[in-house]
């Protein structure tokens, strides 16, 4: 009898706890052809059909003096009348959206759908692609909105930090310009420009095609089709090598139409597939959970404006990696806030660590796995394991990672790379 | 006899669904120990939300004591269980979210966690709620935790119009009282005992529904183990004002907000309708009125129809620093849509529309919420996260002619509430 009981007991626990390949779902399949690389990860309960077009025509191939090209080339793609509107507006009405990211090497367009349009809506963004209209009201049409964007992105002062921090780590000082370019350079900019960039790094050589989602809606080949609307060939990047700076400073400063200062501190991190990246994933955790509770009132449950005003972000999908700390100096007195957390970095490379390092690890994979639920994530995170030459399976192997980490991992981790921070004040205009 | 039958039924409970349901179809059903639950399984995933609903007056059910409810759920969660954790570090160490979500007429626990993880989530989730054992420090938390939420709602015109519209609109019962008080002196007389008999009448697991989404299945419910069978409370309902007033209010920051009161959760083509309207006009980036604002100054716009049992309610919210003129845009779109739209407009919206409802319900949290929310409400069935639910029926039945005709029936006048700051003596034009 109670090794009945024992064997029921058994099988509720092994029933009803998913392994991890359960709850990494289907694997990422990768296909490769004439230089474009597929992968596809069908997900038959999701509501939407997800595409990421990766195409290698980032801010590494536009020169200084054209600042804001490659943004307002996929402006321009998006602004392409279809049917008598613009390509966006033309998606939206067939149940879809179209938007972009510029990237330091790519620009990568982010495609989405009902499972019932998806079809529809991918020949609409393939006709847009394949052949965008160069004229002068669609150009100034885009400029205007690249324009607008521009403006939307000063008002939020963690990302005019993190703008300024990454033109520190670009390995080309083109590649670290601003996403969306600078307003004046933009107005210099036009259509013979985007119809030459275009023209050079449009091509097929080295571009993503990842789709999740309900894949299953789309006829066979669909997908592969996409991936072949632009014309077969390679691209190569613009070097621009710029003299180092030689001040002892490693402070950025700007100030911008905001109520309260930010501080941000800029570290190097590990890429994915480093064997410091799981390490570096829990030491994220950890600063986070720091910050949070220095700034945060004692004990209690819900989560309040003042730990989301403290935050620490491992950008690991960048093309050079770091890790962000940052403080809104609307919580109070950010100077404390900041040096401390200044000080833990600092310490943390120094000081034997005492006690268990679960509570983080099991942080950074509830982060990690949480990242994984919008489709946009799922497809753009296997690319970037791709581009890293990783298998794509990116949940078992990031979740393996933080599993294997020791707290000798996250030591090492933290004496290597939390030693000299960038740092990036963002201050209230003194006017204002 | 009790122990043999939980053994069956948590058995059954497991067996039966593996073959039952398919990915992506929403399942319901009933607890082992009284309430229901409703989930939408996707094993692609690699987290779960557990949701945890209750129907429950926000002010007491007497209507007598403030942020009775909000007290009482965050009690719970910051309870020591029989583990020697509380559920709110329970959940954080298992590498999840836990918030706390009080509406006027409901609780939501929602817990956004590891899939691994999701079976002792349930147990936990349903031991602090279903049997609380609340006592001085759990409620000096809640309270602290009530006050911080309190004061940082001073701050947020969303929030203090959203308040004050629906206690104009409503002119008694708990929708009339606002989840979180702004006076915290309303808080300082509620006592233990009755924060305890709250707790026990509210969050019984008759009154209870689970809603699970991402890599879930229904045999994760055997880990419910508390409960009394029982019914469930019905959907609770407020009055209306036969002519709710205008109003103008000194707060901490500036805003406008513009109310209707709409159809109720039953009237699913209507609701919808509504919901379309919102979308079409309010919807950030895409709206019509959204798109309209100066990119460059600071005005913002939001709407929303607010599904509600019965009545509904459509409400706006206007920021920046010239809300009368962002109110004149608000009123003319709205009253612009009592004409149909041109059938291609219209073709062209509606898709978007339903584009629109299938991204906002991607992650397992929001569609948990979704599935919730609209159980309580007393009609699951109508969830828009599933795409075969009435819900997406009626979407696709609107028609220019009967939108215009549900807008004019309902946004014919609004209820406008008016936040200004002691500084100033009317809002900015």
């Amino acid at each position: 009898m109670k090794l009945r009981i024992a064997a029921i007991a058994a099988f509720l626990l092994i029933a009803a706890v998913p392994s991890l390949a359960q709850a990494a779902g289907a694997v990422p399949v990768v296909t490769r052809s004439g230089g474009v690389t597929l992968i596809t990860q069908q997900d038959a309960a999701a509501p939407l059909l997800h595409v990421v077009y990766v195409v290698r025509a980032g801010l590494n191939r536009q020169s200084l003096a054209q600042n804001g090209l490659a943004a307002l080339t996929a402006q321009t793609i998006i602004a392409t009348p279809v049917n008598g509107v613009a390509l966006d507006d033309a998606i939206a009405a067939a149940g879809g959206s179209i938007s972009f990211t510029v990237d330091p090497n790519d620009v990568r367009f982010e495609i989405e759908a009902l499972p019932e349009d998806a079809g529809k809506v991918l020949a609409l963004a393939r006709s847009g692609l394949s052949a965008p209209a160069f004229s002068a009201a669609t150009v100034r049409a885009a400029r205007g909105k690249l324009i607008a964007r521009i403006a939307e992105n000063q008002q939020v002062a963690l990302q005019v930090g993190l703008d300024m921090l990454s033109s520190t780590v670009a390995t080309s000082a083109n590649a670290g310009l601003p996403q969306f370019g600078l307003p004046a350079a933009l107005e210099q900019l036009g259509p013979d420009d985007v119809k030459a960039f275009y023209a050079t790094y449009y091509l097929r050589g080295g571009s993503y095609v990842s789709a999740a989602g309900r894949i299953d809606a789309l006829p066979a080949g669909t997908l592969a089709t996409f991936g072949e609307t632009l014309p077969d060939g390679n691209t190569t990047a613009i070097n621009v090598k710029l003299p180092k700076l030689t001040g002892s400073s490693r402070q950025l400063v700007a100030e911008r139409d905001i109520s309260a200062p930010w501080l941000i501190a800029q570290y190097p991190a590990p890429l994915v597939g480093s064997k410091d990246f799981g390490p570096m994933l829990v030491l994220a955790s950890f600063m986070q959970r720091t910050l949070a509770d220095m700034a945060d009132v004692p004990g209690v449950v819900s989560e309040t404006y003042a730990s989301r005003a403290v935050g620490a972000v491992y950008q690991y999908e960048n093309a050079q990696p770091d890790l962000v700390l940052y403080v809104n100096g609307g919580i109070g007195n950010p100077n404390r806030s900041f040096s401390t957390a200044l000080s833990i970095a600092s310490i943390l490379a120094t000081t034997k660590l005492e006690g268990s390092i679960d509570d983080f690890k099991a942080m950074a994979s509830g982060d990690f796995i949480s990242s994984t639920n919008s489709l946009e994530e799922r497809a753009w995170l296997a690319v970037v394991y791709d581009e890293n030459g990783q298998q794509p399976d990116y949940l078992t192997r990031t979740l393996d990672a933080i599993s294997q980490t020791s707290a000798a991992d996250l030591q090492r981790v933290a004496r290597e790379y939390l030693s000299n921070p960038t740092i990036a004040l963002v201050l209230p205009r003194e006017d204002s | 006899m009790r122990s043999s039958v939980f053994t069956a039924v948590a058995l059954a409970a497991m067996l039966a669904p593996l073959g039952a349901f398919a990915a992506g179809e929403p399942v319901a059903g009933s607890l082992p120990h009284g309430g229901s639950y409703t989930m939408a399984p996707d094993p692609t995933l690699a987290s779960a939300a557990v949701d945890l609903w209750f129907r429950a007056p926000a002010a007491g059910y007497d209507n007598a004591t403030p942020g009775i409810s909000r007290l009482a759920a965050t009690a719970a969660a910051a309870a020591t269980l029989e583990s020697g954790k509380s559920l709110v570090s329970f959940v954080r160490g298992v590498g999840g979210r836990l918030a706390i979500n009080v509406y006027p007429d409901l609780v939501d626990v929602s817990a956004s966690v590891p899939a691994s993880a999701a079976r002792r989530v349930v147990a936990a989730m349903s031991a602090a709620y279903f049997a609380p054992a609340l006592d001085d420090d759990s409620l000096k938390i809640a309270r602290t935790d009530v006050a911080v939420l309190s004061a940082q709602e001073h701050y947020s015109p969303d929030d203090l119009l959203h308040d004050a519209l629906f206690a104009q609109i409503f002119s008694s019962g708990p929708a009339h009282f606002a989840p979180i008080p702004g006076d915290l002196g309303d808080l300082k007389g509620i006592t233990l005992a009755q924060i305890n008999a709250f707790a026990k009448r509210a969050f019984r697991s008759a009154n209870a529904t689970f809603a699970l989404a991402g890599n879930v299945d229904p045999s994760l419910l055997a880990a419910v183990t508390a409960g009394t069978p029982g019914t469930p409370d019905a959907p609770i309902v407020s009055a209306t004002a036969p002519a709710p007033a205008d109003r103008t209010l000194t707060a901490a920051v500036t805003g406008e907000g513009l109310a209707w009161t709409g159809p109720p959760i039953a009237d699913e083509r209507a609701a919808t309708a509504l919901d379309f309207v919102a979308d079409y006009l309010f919807r950030d980036q895409t709206g019509v009125v959204s798109k309209a604002l100066d990119p460059t100054g600071d005005a913002y716009v939001n709407g929303q129809f607010i599904t509600l049992h019965d009545p509904g309610v459509m409400l706006v919210t206007i920021g920046g620093s010239k809300p009368a003129l962002v109110e004149t845009q608000v009123l003319a779109a709205v009253s612009g849509l009592q004409q149909p739209l041109d059938a291609a407009s219209f073709a062209a919206a509606r898709e978007a529309f339903l584009y629109h409802l299938a991204a906002d319900s991607q992650s397992p949290t929001e569609q948990a919420d979704n599935l919730g929310w609209y159980s309580s409400e007393g009609n699951g069935a109508y969830a828009p996260s599933d795409a075969q639910s009435t819900y997406w029926k009626a979407a696709r039945s609107l028609d220019p002619q009967y939108v215009a005709s549900v807008v004019k029936k309902y946004l014919a006048h609004p209820v406008v509430v008016r936040l200004i700051t002691a500084t100033s003596k009317e809002p900015t034009s």
